[in-house]
């Protein structure tokens, strides 16, 4: 399963890659933002990504996959500080599948990727 | 109820450290800064911006200890406050204001996070937000010190 990460903190993709692989998840690319990410949306089949980020964040950037016709199905998990009420209605309005809240650990995070998948 | 400002930020530096770092630290009693250098080698400063709530607030760690925090949240040694050191200081002011910003929005208290600026250098000059009085917390894991500066402005004319 090709999974993307994205955030713009290169030690949050690589905890959050780390905790993938070693749970057997081998197929990953990253991207800092979210038209990063747009670029590279090829094959993906799961989305995790952060809120706030430059140039285009989080949320800008699911609305733009969910825009797509190719994309829009894409799971995606929302990994981010942005912990209060309001941002989580309003992210799983935008049609995030999960949401996560940093900080986190890697049970945490498997878990919600698992249920994530499995529909 | 007299809302105490301080508490969510010490509260998420405790959290912060415990989940994504796997470390206790404890704290020691504040005080009040009297310039603007820090006591650390690296710091990292974020903007808060809220009707009612507005300031900055920056962790700052010597750098022996900061190396010793990167090895234990990411698994490999740093020997210098390299660029991957410098984004995981940023990254961590940034969990700790926003697990803030968390317990602030259950009162009521809402802000808008800006991205975090990370500022390297022995004894280096932190400019803060506002020129309010800056409250210095000293935390540390082991033998490992590092400090929480907070700045706030409370904007009374706005309603929270
Ligand atoms: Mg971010």
């Amino acid at each position: 399963m090709k999974v993307l990460v994205v955030d713009d903190s290169v030690t949050m993709r690589r905890i959050i890659i780390n905790s993938l692989k070693s749970s057997g998840y081998d197929d990953l690319v990253e991207a800092g933002d979210g038209i990063e990410a747009l670029a590279n949306m090829e094959g993906v089949e799961l989305v995790l990504t952060d809120w706030n980020m430059p140039n285009m964040d989080g949320l800008t950037f699911v609305k733009e996959l969910k825009q797509s016709d190719v994309y829009k199905d894409i799971p995606i998990i929302m990994i981010t500080t942005e912990g209060g009420k309001g941002e989580v209605i309003e992210a799983l309005k935008q049609g995030v599948n999960n949401y996560i809240v940093k900080p986190f650990d890697k049970d945490t995070l498997l878990d919600k990727v698992k249920k994530t998948i499995s529909g | 109820m007299k809302i105490d400002y301080i508490n969510p930020f010490n509260n998420a530096v405790f959290n912060a450290m415990d989940t994504m770092v796997g470390i206790q630290v404890s704290r020691d009693k504040p005080y009040l800064k009297k310039d603007n250098y820090t006591t650390g080698d690296i710091t990292g400063i974020m903007g808060m911006a809220g009707n009612y709530l507005s300031g900055s607030v920056a962790l700052t760690f010597p750098e022996q200890s900061i190396l010793k925090i990167y090895e234990k949240m990411i698994g490999e040694s740093a020997d210098s406050l390299s660029s991957e050191v410098q984004d995981m200081v940023g990254e961590l002011v940034n969990i700790v204001v926003g697990g803030a910003k968390t317990e602030f929005t259950e009162l009521g208290i809402s802000y808008q996070l800006s991205i975090p600026m990370v500022v390297t250098g022995p004894k280096h000059v932190i400019k803060h937000k506002y020129e309010n009085p800056i409250i210095a917390i000293p935390f540390k894991w082991e033998n490992n010190p590092f400090t929480m500066e907070i700045s706030i402005k409370l904007l009374s004319q706005a309603k929270k």
